[in-house]
């Protein structure tokens, strides 16, 4: 089953591409089958370890194989991926070979979150870019192409370390085959370890957006189509996070011992950093992108902590933000539709004629702030008192990056929904957006009120990091 | 086997280039390319039908491995592309092409030096006459350079053979040695091959030569020469081990991929970027030369390199039997989306972008070179990779993502057929390429 919840989207990409007359009704479907699928997968997954597990050779004399399975962070993440792209398809009016390259586009990084074979990990993270350009170029603003160059170069350049090592964990640490379970038993030592991590740091850092990896991210977001769609896809392309805690700092734990204080330091910028650059933002895109840099950094110093409660809020908060970044991208999209603008000056006062969309606002915009009891909130804090044994002083600086999100995020929502309304009134909810307001604010606070649910999948994970770095601190 | 089987592909290529020959001014020039066709046909079907059956007649002067098959069957194609694509008017055309493709069979089937030279004769000298096809200034300057550098890099052949024959003693490729009689021997065989694969810095006459044919032998001479070359540069340079020639071929390689990519990035026409960008790939075919066990590797990358290189040239052709300016692609996928999207794999398979083929071919070649500890060029190979992405995916982005441009003829028939087949070739090895190179490694 594991391997149709792969493909399915895919598949129904691929049809949807070559006979857009299928219409909308195909596309929504494919998501949703994905969605109850992995629903199914969630629900049947065993404690610890891979569920679902399998593995064909590939490429089998050079020790490549089609190896996927789910550990409790897979299962946790695709439940928040497939969610998310069936919100995006349900709410996104786009045309049809756009839902289709997304429905492509999912399986590339389902495919992320499953591989336990590191080159087939490698083809799915750089698949996925086909299609994410695509939708760039295709469908984007004036100065797409800009942005395409860029999210392109750095994607690319990004991955050739990431190349080269791939090829030397596997050669210098002698493993047989590029299984995980392999290369985890025969991890690469000494200096050469080093330049190992620095590899798969410039790749991850590229797609978790750490600085100064983060430049593409902006004119990504901003160029691509006002419906949120791509921007939604491109959030949850941002799987350094994840890519992190699989495969760089296990397959290299004294490469990560050794530059561990570097990139927290980092990790910390990025979030003080981007939620600077968000408090002075023009417009709701530029505003989400930089917030989105804002909370990866605060991810990935629960990652850099390597810590049990570090890396469990990481993966958490990675999870969480798919939903609520998405969603605020989506909800962004609707907001576009009514008044034809992003920007957040001109428009003002729009709770007045449409209360209900203002109310589904703020709940997003709380649950972006890490407000308690909302999807943003257990991740922030865990990944922060996982940093907080790493390194204190740092952690603060991650606080200072909640406080400063609580202002940009609130800023801008007083500005467009609240002060005197100007324009005509703008048109409320429609049954449409009322379902995606329900399914959104229910995976909000089920992820908010209950997140022992989803972290007992996470916590033995965090644990088997933790010791392989020799200890809790 | 018995020996007729063995030789079957030999056979009906020669035997039908000899026949139509004969037969050329009874049969009209329609009839011939078509029989040529069907020889083609039937000479890979019997490619595939003794696959993985060894087989030597001659006292070893003809040779059939799963090397000699893969190759010939890449080579083959592009034949089979370039006669199908070509023009149909007159019988010269096709004729030329058959015997081409029969020195290029012999080439990929012999560990003997001289039968390689003769070889090399019967499928250059067809390739110089199809260069000039088109009878104007530029093709005719096209075919003088292919001619004089091509009958230099021959005379080149016939020395390194002698040399080397007084090095080892010997006329079959492959034995290994040392001195420097045997190093400059193997340098002047590598200058001589490395001219027809177009390896930096006899790569010259590239771009000029592809520009100034007709598209159509452009296809064949990126593919198919390829191939045969490629046959025969394993065979000589690989069993013996690189000793201390070897910084000769690390040069030539390095400057190979630098050059091809670098010179790439500035091309405004679409069929010398891919001349270029051809150069770039023989200096990556080059570092599979390294490895004793490489022969899969190169026949794999060979093979995917061919059918992308092939279906790249064929969309070229179906826009223009002259020359493409990289803006005549401009909006393709909204006037001839079968020929966008074919040129799009294409492309993208030779950047070498998972899951597409080109990257497990880059990734088999690029491993076999780091096995041999060749690190530096490993390192250098990647690196202009991404140069390559670049203008790669210029070109790309003019097809898909403008919608304006100059219109398009619609596909023949024969294209379309060929874009598909080639689509699914790529497809088919870039999902399972495990098939593609358990079939390369049969009998190995």
């Amino acid at each position: 089953m594991i391997h149709l919840t792969l493909f399915l989207p895919l598949v129904a990409g691929l049809i949807l591409l070559l006979l857009p007359s299928l219409g909308r009704m195909f596309a929504l479907l494919a998501a949703a089958v994905t969605f109850v699928l992995s629903l199914i997968l969630f629900a049947g997954h065993r404690g610890e370890g891979f569920s679902y597990a399998s593995q064909t050779p590939m490429l089998e004399p050079v020790g490549v194989y089609y190896a996927v399975g789910l550990d409790g962070a897979g299962v946790l993440l695709w439940l928040a991926l497939t969610f998310t792209v069936l919100l995006a398809l349900w709410i996104a009016d786009v045309p049809l070979r756009f839902m289709a390259l997304a429905l492509c586009m999912e399986t590339g990084l389902l495919g992320i979150f499953a591989a336990r074979d590191l080159i087939l990990f490698y083809v799915f993270f750089e698949f996925t870019l086909v299609p994410s350009l695509l939708m760039l170029g295709l469908y984007g603003g004036p100065e797409r192409m800009r942005a395409l160059y860029t999210f392109a170069l750095f994607t690319l350049v990004g991955s050739l370390p990431m190349l080269g090592a791939i090829l030397a964990v596997r050669y210098l640490g002698g493993s047989p085959s590029f299984l995980l379970s392999d290369l985890l038993q025969h991890p690469i030592t000494g200096a050469a370890a080093s330049w190992v991590f620095v590899g798969f740091l410039i790749a991850f850092g590229v797609k978790s957006v750490l600085f100064p990896l983060h430049a593409w991210l902006p004119s990504f977001h901003v160029e691509n189509h006002p419906s949120g769609l791509a921007d939604t896809m491109g959030t949850l392309y941002k799987v350094g996070i994840f890519a992190f805690f699989r495969w760089a700092i296990p397959l290299a734990p004294e490469g990560f011992s050794q530059l561990q204080g570097l990139v927290l330091f980092l990790a910390a910028f990025t979030a003080i950093y981007g939620a600077w650059v968000a408090f002075g933002a023009k417009d709701w895109k530029n505003l989400l992108a930089y917030g989105g840099i804002s909370h990866m950094g605060l991810g990935l110093m629960g990652v850099f902590s390597a810590t049990s409660e570090g890396t469990v809020g990481a993966l958490f908060l990675l999870a969480a933000s798919m939903v609520y970044t998405g969603a605020m991208f989506l909800f962004v999209g609707r907001v576009y539709a009514r008044t034809g603008s992003l920007e957040i000056g001109p428009v003002r006062g729009m709770a007045k004629s449409a209360p209900a969309l203002a109310a589904l606002g703020l709940f997003l915009v709380m649950a972006m702030i890490g407000l308690p009891g909302l999807a943003g909130f257990p991740g922030e804090l865990m990944a922060l008192l996982g940093a907080y044994k790493a390194s204190p002083w740092l952690t603060f600086v991650g606080f200072t990056a909640i406080i400063a999100g609580a202002a940009y995020a609130l800023t801008a929502y007083q500005a467009v929904f609240h002060e005197q309304a100007n324009g005509a009134d703008k048109p409320d909810l429609d049954s449409r957006e009322w379902v995606f307001a329900a399914l959104t604010v229910g995976a909000l606070l089920l992820l908010g009120l209950y997140p022992k649910m989803f972290t007992e999948l996470l916590e033995p994970l965090g644990k088997a990091i933790a010791s392989i770095l020799g200890g809790a601190s | 086997m018995n020996a007729a089987f063995g030789m079957s592909t030999l056979i009906v290529l020669g035997g039908f280039a000899t026949a139509l020959t004969l037969l050329a001014f009874v049969v009209k020039a329609y009839g011939t390319k078509w029989l040529a066709a069907l020889a083609i046909v039937l000479a890979a079907l019997l490619t595939i039908a003794t696959w993985g059956q060894p087989f030597e007649a001659f006292g070893g002067l003809y040779r059939i491995d799963t090397l000699a098959q893969g190759l010939t069957l890449a080579a083959l194609f592009g034949c089979l592309w370039a006669l199908l694509l070509g023009p149909s008017e007159k019988f010269e055309y096709p004729l030329l092409i058959l015997y081409a493709a029969t020195g290029m069979h012999v080439m990929a089937s012999s560990t003997n030096l001289v039968v390689l030279l003769i070889a090399l004769e019967i499928f250059s000298l067809p390739l110089y006459v199809l260069a000039t096809w088109r009878r104007d200034e530029r093709g005719f300057e096209a075919g003088l350079k292919y001619f004089l550098l091509g009958a230099l890099s021959s005379a080149v052949f016939i020395y390194g053979i002698a040399l080397y024959f007084g090095a080892t003693g010997n006329l079959t490729a492959g034995h290994a040695g040392s001195g420097p009689l045997y190093a400059a021997a193997m340098t002047l065989m590598l200058a001589a091959l490395g001219f027809k694969v177009s390896m930096v810095p006899f790569q010259w006459w590239t771009p000029d030569v592809y520009q100034g044919s007709p598209t159509s032998v452009a296809l064949m001479m990126s593919t198919a020469v390829k191939a045969a070359g490629f046959a025969a540069m394993a065979r000589i340079f690989t069993p013996g081990g690189q000793g201390e020639w070897g910084l000769a071929l690390g040069v030539v390689i390095a400057c190979t991929v630098l050059f091809g990519n670098l010179g790439a990035l500035v091309q405004t026409e679409a069929k010398r970027l891919l001349a270029y960008s051809s150069i770039a790939h023989a200096g990556y075919i080059g570092l599979a030369l390294y490895s004793g066990t490489g022969g899969p590797a190169m026949v794999f990358y060979i093979f995917v390199y061919a059918a992308a290189t092939g279906l790249a040239f064929a969309v070229l052709q179906g826009i223009s039997e002259g020359d493409v300016p990289n803006q005549r692609l401009q909006g393709l996928l909204y006037r001839q989306p079968l020929l966008a999207v074919g040129l799009g794999i294409a492309l993208l398979s030779l950047i070498g972008v998972p899951p597409f083929a080109g990257f497990w071919g880059k990734y088999l070649v690029f491993s076999e070179a780091a096995k041999a500890g060749q690190y530096g060029l490993v390192v250098l190979a990647l690196l202009t990779s991404a140069i390559a992405a670049y203008y790669y995916l210029r070109l790309l982005g003019m097809a898909v993502l403008n919608r304006s441009g100059e219109p398009t003829p619609a596909p023949s028939a024969t294209l379309a057929g060929i874009v598909i087949f080639s689509l699914t070739l790529l497809l088919l090895l870039s999902f399972v390429p495990g098939l593609g190179l358990n079939t390369f490694s049969v009998g190995q």
